[in-house]
């Protein structure tokens, strides 16, 4: 019976110098690379999200635990095929157009990929049309949309009216979020959802995904 | 008895005094900013000043004033490079050459630049931060005394140093948030030794300000719960600690901006003897209601803000706006240590006429003590 609690806390922890070797003592008792994301670097950052939610943890507790999480995937890396990881879902993220920002978008970044979604990130300062591009090319589940200005936030409509006219809309599900945006503001632009930090996005993505 | 001015009701307020109705400092730079670069200012105000436009609303007038200092830099070469909104400059010393790119954006009020690229991008770039921090000197920036004398009762010219503390300046001027904190995690000691060098500059600045006219100095900007209570700790209390103690001995005030989320942060605030919180930004736009704001800011503090920047978009109905407003000053009562404001500023699609709202509030409802 393989024990997963230590490594999978010890990416909660953070604990980024000991994650590798934590990777590779589990590796060697015969644990598999894709058990060994569901069953311990995932809940961790699971647990991560939750506490970055509820204000015990913050960026750098999230940076930490980000790189002890990297740390472990790399040791996993060679043994690992592409398509053996089951994703949650594809999201792709963005800062909005006229909108400099990354932090947050980062932020949520990192937690969406320390669960298990597929992320692109496609920056800062990015238009309704790629966007859309986005959206026809790469089919995510959810488009995330963040901004970080008064002036900006309302490019989250721009957004969600060019999926309509492109006939997109359908085919996602929209989440923002950002310092000025609040629930209220998000659904009157026309997302189908608000997420507050990177880990109230994870629950929202999840959610969004029926997972 | 003569009635107080905009600035003597808000200075009195930031001393501790007891005055006779709650003061009201009103920010609008956002709004104002990117309507004169858009030609979009209402018909009434087009060609006026911020300060002229508060000051027909009724208010007393909040406006930013970057820095009381101006810097040169010696023994190195700085280039500057222009190319529309971008600007890059290259910091060319006998160490080694770090460069900057901004972006000044009617965004975000064009007397703001955006890093889109930061000083220091590796731990190769220690040297050279340092050696420029080192060879750049402070000197009195006279604008302000112009801008001093523009404002005049009206309200303060909100200024200090610069927009950041020491620690601040690094980690989101210099370095970034997110690598700042892989830098502590990899190079602690180099980031604690950049920080005390920033810190010498910083200080040199201090003096400049507590030296001239201006009464209420802002220290730093921008707090919020990404600046970690170990670092919070560890870098900005001793930094408040020392600059307070030059400013009190001087018989002046301090000020920081603390318009983030405070949750964590709210509790250190005492320790840093600072004297004015401004752009204390409660719900709907943080967690934390006023209430909970004044138990931590503790009574010694006097408290600027409390009217989400958000309550000022059109998708709020002026009955919505006001309910808040009324709903602020009843929360505050009895009214002693607040000066009601923006957290922390009127955005771009606000309604300017609701800072004529907030003044007429106030003469209802906003005579201290406030009853509830």
């Amino acid at each position: 019976m393989i024990d997963y609690s230590q490594l999978s806390q010890a990416v909660t922890n953070g604990e980024w110098k000991r994650t590798p070797e934590l990777t590779q003592a589990i590796l060697s008792a015969g644990a598999k690379p894709v058990d060994i994301i569901f069953n311990a670097l995932q809940p961790g950052m699971e647990v991560v999200g939750e506490k970055y939610s509820s204000g015990e943890y913050y960026l750098p507790d999230m940076l930490k635990a980000s790189r002890a999480m990297n740390l472990a995937m790399e040791t996993l890396k060679p043994f690992i095929a592409d398509t053996a990881v089951t994703k949650l879902g594809k999201v792709a993220l963005a800062t909005v157009k006229n909108d400099m920002h990354d932090i947050g978008k980062n932020i949520v970044c990192s937690f969406l990929r320390g669960v298990g979604f597929d992320v692109i990130d496609l920056g800062c300062n990015v238009a309704e049309d790629k966007f859309a591009e986005t959206v026809r090319s790469e089919k995510p589940d959810i488009v995330g949309l963040s901004a970080l200005l008064t002036t900006t936030m309302y490019e989250i409509g721009t957004v969600v009216k060019k999926l309509e006219s492109e006939g997109l809309r359908g085919q996602v599900k929209v989440m923002a979020g950002g310092a000025p945006v609040t629930e209220r503001f998000a659904l009157q632009m026309g997302a189908d959802a608000y997420a507050r930090d990177g880990g109230e996005a994870v629950r929202v993505a999840k959610r969004l995904v029926g997972k | 008895m003569m009635e107080m001015t905009h600035k003597q009701r808000i200075l009195a307020v930031a001393r501790g005094e007891m005055v006779d109705k709650l003061p009201f400092g009103a920010r609008i730079d956002t709004w104002y900013n990117f309507h004169s670069a858009h030609g979009t200012l209402p018909d009434k105000y087009k060609g006026w000043s911020q300060t002229d436009i508060m000051a027909d609303q009724g208010a007393g007038a909040q406006k930013r004033f970057f820095s009381i200092c101006k810097e040169r830099f010696h023994e190195m070469e700085v280039v500057i490079k222009k190319d529309g909104d971008w600007e890059t400059r290259e910091y060319i010393t006998p160490v080694g050459t770090a460069s900057i790119k901004l972006l000044w954006s009617t965004n975000e009020g064009p007397w703001l630049a955006y890093e889109h690229e930061k000083l220091f991008k590796s731990a190769k770039d220690y040297l050279v931060v340092k050696y420029i921090l080192e060879h750049t000197e402070p000197y009195f920036n006279d604008d302000y005394t112009q801008e001093r004398a523009d404002m005049g009762e009206r309200g303060i010219v909100m200024t200090g140093t610069g927009l950041w503390c020491p620690p601040q300046r690094i980690m989101r001027e210099i370095m970034g948030y997110e690598l700042f904190y892989q830098e502590m995690m990899d190079n602690e000691d180099q980031v604690a030794e950049l920080i005390d060098v920033m810190a010498e500059l910083e200080l040199k600045k201090l003096k400049i300000a507590i030296d001239s006219p201006l009464e209420l100095i802002n220290l730093c900007a921008n707090w919020s719960d990404d600046i970690h209570t170990p670092v919070f700790q560890r870098f900005f209390t001793p930094y408040f600690k020392k600059a307070n103690e030059m400013i009190h001995a001087a018989g002046k005030l301090s000020m920081v901006h603390t318009d983030g989320e405070m949750r964590r942060l709210l509790r250190f605030f005492p320790e840093t003897d600072n004297d004015v919180g401004e752009a204390v930004t409660p719900k709907p736009q943080t967690s934390l209601s006023m209430t909970e704001f004044k138990k931590g800011y503790g009574e010694k503090v006097a408290i600027w803000g409390g009217i989400s920047s958000i309550m000022f978009e059109p998708n709020y109905s002026n009955q919505e706006f006001d309910e808040h407003v009324i709903s602020l000053i009843k929360e505050m009562a009895p009214g002693k240590g607040f000066i009601v404001g923006m957290a922390d500023n009127l955005p771009f699609d606000g309604d300017i006429n609701r800072v004529g709202r907030v003044v007429d509030l106030i003469e209802k409802y906003g005579k201290l003590p406030v009853w509830v």
